[in-house]
């Protein structure tokens, strides 16, 4: 902490600093926080009912007999599509990154139409995939009846998770390449020479150069593409809905039992609260499990 | 040409495939009549049919939804990055007490728990459900990373420039709004940028806080037009390229810049 304070009076910085601090305070942090109160409630989304303390009857709920088949398939979706999304798109941005790290033609090209689909949008996104998907005229259906086959495509309860898996990291990639990129150029080019003087082949430049520099870039991605994928649900909301077994994530299942209207107006939001209580932690403890692992790991190389 | 580069060209040629086509499908969807659509979907354009347009443009109300977004986004995005500069400025100079402490929030900043439905509580009970100012204010909350990636920036910024200011007799707030806009720059549009994408293609807290269809971002007006045009496929295509164009432009302007902010909220998170 610098201890001059240059501007004189102190007492406008600190009007300016709460002034700025009050909007986030009441609009995002203090909803937070009341998420934890609120999920001992039975509030509803209609206003003037009166509130009951309920404690912990959500979250028995929760994990009540009528329930825990829906959850835990919630919670099932949720980590095939967390988990398949983060290897496959590092795995997949990373050779992407390689790949146009090179000297080739239109690299800038290529970085910017890979990125393209960040700022579209899920609805947008959503659109393209379901017209590229439709089951009765479209590229999709082309190439299943090349095999002499039909398909739902997002209707077919077998193959729809995969198919939102895919879109996924259609739209998500571009910025995993990005932060690679960044990565891959940050490496000094003496180190690559230097190799190449000591005889060394592609494979064991990348094995024994770029991968362990590139460490920092693993672990913010993968961390990233964790906590993000944890979390998400526009896109499979717009492409499949919201009450689809097939899909159902734990963030759509907040969203879903909060707003969806399964148990009308009288539906309790408090449960819906519960659940993203149980997400939170889940997110905290995968999270921290996952950054002790990366940082531990960068260390060693 | 060696070979190593012969297939490096070949596998950018097999991800740029997977970017393009769908574009481009998209393009040759809108152009056709439905009824061409059904008859050959794949086959290129025969019979342009660029009313499509026109059509999609007046029955999805796209004009009106268009505007929403835009006051939506520009609002909330520029409160917020003035947000983000007001806080963001002293902790990371130390003229606020308590450095580590506001250290931790802007950090908790980027991992609050889904808060849907306190938040809908909230403007239900200050009685602001349903209307456009308290959709903005929980979009402008929304600041995420900004306070860091603005707290980063201003070390690269010598403090000598705030005691030399000062010596001139310029004061706290002229300091923050008259000099520290320029300075700052290239984090700030960051900052806005990133806040804008997320604000831009909001359609969830939208869904539950306007239920008013005429309020509805130009996003959330799409997603009842696909709703209400199921399988006319070619007026869903021009609506989608409609909803997407202002955003085409707008990245190939800025795409740099995008890249850019990306890495920043990125590293920073």
């Amino acid at each position: 902490m610098s201890a001059n304070f240059v501007f004189g009076r102190r007492s406008t910085v600190r009007a300016s600093f709460f002034l700025g601090l009050l909007p986030v305070v009441v609009f995002a942090i203090l909803p937070a926080a009341a998420v934890f109160v609120v999920a001992m409630t039975d509030i509803r989304s209609l206003p003037f009912l009166p509130v009951h303390w309920v404690w912990f009857q959500n979250y028995e709920t929760f994990f009540s007999a009528a329930q825990i088949g829906y959850n835990l398939n919630a919670l099932k979706n949720t980590f095939v599509f967390a988990f398949a999304v983060t290897i496959v798109q590092n795995i997949l941005a990373l050779l992407i990154a390689v790949l146009l790290n090179q000297k080739l033609r239109g690299t800038t090209f290529y970085r910017s139409v890979v990125f393209f689909p960040t700022i579209l949008g899920v609805t947008v996104i959503g659109l393209i995939w379901t017209l590229m998907f439709n089951p009765t005229a479209s590229p999709g259906a082309a190439i299943w009846h090349l095999f002499g086959s039909s398909s739902a495509f997002f209707g077919d309860p077998n193959i729809s998770l995969y198919l939102v898996i895919f879109v996924q990291i259609w739209a998500g990639i571009g910025v995993a390449v990005v932060i690679y990129l960044a990565g891959l150029q940050a490496i000094p080019n003496e180190l690559y020479e230097v190799a190449n003087i000591d005889g060394a082949s592609s494979w064991q430049k990348l094995r024994l150069v770029t991968y362990p520099l590139l460490a920092p870039s693993v672990t913010a991605n993968v961390l990233l593409c964790i906590v993000g994928s944890l979390q998400s649900y526009q896109l499979i909301y717009v492409l499949t809905g919201l009450n689809n077994n097939a899909t159902q994530v734990l963030s759509l299942a907040i969203f879903a039992q909060g707003f969806g209207g399964a148990g009308g107006s009288s539906q309790s939001q408090g449960y819906a609260a519960a659940i993203s209580v149980v997400q939170f932690i889940m997110v905290s403890v995968i999270s921290l499990i996952v950054m002790a692992y990366l940082r531990g790991r960068e260390r060693k190389l | 040409m060696t070979t190593g580069r012969i297939l490096s060209y070949f596998a950018v040629a097999v991800v740029m495939v997977f970017y393009l086509f769908p574009l481009v499908f998209l393009l040759n969807t809108a152009l056709k009549s439905n009824a061409e659509f059904f008859s050959n979907p794949l086959g290129v354009v025969q019979h342009l049919a660029i009313g499509n347009f026109g059509t999609a443009w007046t029955r999805g109300n796209f004009g009106a939804y268009m505007l929403n977004s835009i006051v939506y986004t520009a609002v909330a995005a520029s409160l917020g990055t003035l947000i983000s500069l007001l806080v963001g400025f002293p902790v990371s100079r130390g003229y606020m007490k308590h450095t580590k402490i506001w250290y931790g929030l802007f950090v908790a900043l980027l991992f609050l728990p889904n808060a849907l439905v306190t938040q809908f509580q909230l403007i239900l009970h200050i009685n602001l459900y349903g209307s456009q100012l308290g959709y903005i204010l929980i979009m402008t909350a929304g600041i995420g990373v900004g306070p860091l990636l603005v707290s980063g920036y201003v070390k690269s910024i010598p403090v000598e420039l705030d005691e030399a200011a000062a010596l001139d007799g310029v004061g706290y707030l002229r300091y923050v709004f008259g000099f520290l806009p320029s300075l700052l720059k290239p984090v700030l549009s960051t900052v806005f940028i990133l806040q804008a994408i997320g604000v831009w293609n909001d359609i969830i807290l939208a869904t539950i806080l306007l239920p008013d269809q005429s309020k509805s971002p130009v996003t959330l007006g799409l997603f009842a037009f696909q709703g209400t045009y199921t399988s006319q496929w070619s007026l869903l295509a021009a609506a989608t390229i409609i909803v997407a164009l202002p955003l085409m432009v707008a990245y190939i302007f800025l795409q740099r810049y995008l890249v850019a902010s990306v890495i920043g909220g990125a590293v920073k998170g």
